[in-house]
């Protein structure tokens, strides 16, 4: 089950892409040193419309729109980005032992079936709640805590087929420890996987982290941050509807273009058809 | 959301079929009387874990709720006093044993100020079940309609467009999609109410008012659940019974509805049960933006509020409804695989 190195097409389609991802993604974290003004100080009557100064408006306090757009993503990215790094890396460390250790992996499957009873939102606020000086690690924490089960699910049918490989199973019949057999063996024929269930899992850390920020649980005010923006100048629709359209298109192209990378990364399976006529 | 990205490798509950083999018809009735017995007491299993895991989850991290809600310049026998008031003087196994006896008795517990849980929400929770319960039939209709759709046309430029624009979709936060539906329906063309008004009872006063939350809950979760139709026909085409029926020259409209549909209907299930968790959790986000008098705004001010009892009640009773929807599409499957010994 060792996957074959990839076609060049096939790299060529995987970056084309990855493009805007990888674009938003830079801008988003580089945004709070192009701010043209102070992201804290009025420079606009409150919901003021675009004007010269001020190319999306104000906001409710009448400060500038197109500053706090450029600085309010980076935080958001980078808890996301953490999130799906984190996850990532103790899925596919879990999912492994899973494989190799079949106790562990009905452990993860009933820790699943119950976290399926929480929805990431009440679980995400009661953490950030009960952890008041957490912040944003709080958040981090809750939505790690919450995401690892069902990616060690993902990562461990993954890693079954090459846990039973030959090769693994002769190293272990030769008393290799078990943390060798996993880092040897299993999880480099596991990148593909892997780096599809990164691209996964940083979809669903921008929805969760975002969905929070708009809840007003991890960022706080005056803080520029995209989902809490949309939040705070719902009230103003009617005046400067750029103060909410703006940050909801960001993270709205955020979660789709980080989406459609994903969707390349992912092993490729033939089609199935449907066979009904 | 975030089950959903592997729900479908749950495991299904209940007995080992091959134990059921060659009973007589007799036994029928029994036999599917203890199959829902286990797939009951499976579900009861977890939930309680669910609110073992709240407790210990709250008990651990450095807050409590007299801390959060004392008032500056509080004295320490003022806030031993309110620790007393809302219980937190009591032995933590004692404590447990309240709060895990609750759910049953439908005492969620008391909120940081001392008012009972289940009076905060006993208005706004039915609401948000409205919303919810509404968002989860149409997700169905819409993502069975879609997928069987684009499933007839293998491979065609719609099975390509809906495939496609359903994985698009499925990653866009609610509340975005909740402000471009405002945008367009509410703002430009005036056509739906951008807010709920309340009538004298707390309910919605129109039901025009469910239609833009409804969708703003559908679109994503549709996205979600079409692409899991899509997949579940497409295993299920491939049983010998359904190629029969197509070389019996049946309709290929007939051949899904009556072939095809029953056998994928359990993961269809699934993934819908799967998606209950995810509209409850979005309904609280999209109820914000308008103004919808349901639990969202209750967990709002919890949130202002530090307190946390509020949220951890809201949590158990979702829980407590995410679990029957669950045993429902473990029934579902049951009853399929059943019919089929």
């Amino acid at each position: 089950m060792v996957a074959a190195a990839p076609p060049r097409a096939r790299i060529g389609v995987i970056l084309l892409h990855s493009l805007p991802a990888l674009l938003l993604v830079c801008l988003a974290l580089a945004g709070p040193w192009l701010a043209p003004h102070s992201v804290t100080d009025p420079v606009t009557a409150p919901f003021a419309e675009p004007g010269a100064g001020a190319p999306l408006g104000g906001d409710q306090l009448g400060r500038d729109v197109w500053s706090r757009l450029l600085a309010g993503g980076g935080q958001l990215v980078l808890s996301a980005l953490l999130i799906a790094v984190v996850v990532t890396g103790a899925a596919a460390v879990l999912g492994a032992v899973a494989a190799l250790r079949p106790k562990v992996g009905k452990v993860v499957e009933r820790v699943a079936d119950v976290l399926i009873l929480l929805p990431a939102v009440l679980g995400i606020m009661l953490v950030a709640l009960s952890w008041p000086e957490g912040g944003r690690f709080a958040v981090v924490l809750a939505a790690v805590v919450l995401g690892v089960p069902y990616a060690v699910r993902l990562a461990a049918n993954a890693a079954a087929p090459v846990a039973g490989a030959g090769y693994v199973e002769s190293a272990a019949a030769g008393g290799e420890r078990l943390w060798v057999l996993v880092v040897r063996e299993i999880l480099p024929n596991l990148r593909a996987t892997l780096l599809a269930l990164f691209g996964l899992r940083f979809v669903e850390a921008v929805y969760v982290v975002s969905t929070a920020g708009f809840l007003q649980v991890g960022p706080q005010p005056p803080a520029a941050d995209w989902a809490l923006m949309i939040r705070e100048n719902s009230p103003g629709l009617l005046l400067n509807p750029w103060a909410v359209v703006a940050p909801s298109a960001v993270i709205g192209l955020l979660a789709l273009s980080v989406n459609l990378a994903a969707g390349a990364l992912a092993p490729q399976t033939g089609r199935k058809a449907v066979t009904v006529r | 959301m975030a089950g959903e990205l592997t729900s479908m490798t749950t495991a299904p509950a209940g007995p080992d079929p091959t134990a059921e083999r060659g009973r007589s018809a007799r036994h029928a009735v029994p036999a599917v009387l203890r199959r829902v017995g286990v797939v009951l007491v499976n579900r009861t299993a977890l939930l309680f874990t669910l609110l073992a895991l709240v407790f210990i989850g709250v008990e651990l991290l450095p807050g409590d709720a007299a801390h959060a809600t004392s008032e500056r310049g509080e004295s320490a026998a003022d806030l031993a006093q309110r620790r007393a008031l809302l219980g937190l003087d009591k032995p933590v196994l004692e404590r447990f044993w309240d709060w895990m006896s609750g759910l049953p008795t439908g005492n969620l517990g008391t909120s940081a100020h001392g008012e009972r849980v289940t009076d905060l929400i006993s208005t706004a929770f039915p609401n948000t079940l409205l919303l919810g319960a509404t968002a989860l039939l149409l997700t169905a209709v819409l993502s069975l309609a879609l997928g069987s759709w684009a499933a007839l046309r293998p491979g065609r430029r719609l099975d390509r467009t809906v495939t496609a624009a359903s994985t698009a979709v499925f990653a866009v936060p609610e509340f975005v999609v909740a402000v471009a539906l405002v945008l367009v329906l509410a703002l430009w063309t005036g056509w739906l109410p951008a807010v709920t008004l309340t009538g004298a009872d707390g309910t919605p006063s129109s039901w025009t008012m469910l239609v833009l939350p409804v969708l703003a809950l559908t679109v994503p979760q549709t996205g979600w659940n079409t692409r899991i139709v899509r997949a579940a026909l497409a295993d299920e085409a491939r049983a010998p019974h359904v190629e029969t029926a197509v070389l019996d020259g049946l309709s290929p409209l007939r051949v899904l509805t009556r072939h095809v549909l029953p056998g994928a209907m359990p993961t269809i299930a699934t993934g819908l049960a799967t998606s209950s968790g995810v509209l409850l959790g979005g309904a609280v986000v999209v109820e914000t933006i308008f103004n919808y008098p349901g639990v969202g705004a209750v967990l709002a001010s919890a949130v202002a509020d530090r307190d946390t009892p509020v949220i951890a009640g809201v949590t158990a009773l979702a829980g407590a409804v995410i679990s029957c929807v669950l045993l429902l599409a473990d029934l579902t499957r049951d009853a399929v695989t059943g019919e089929r010994r």
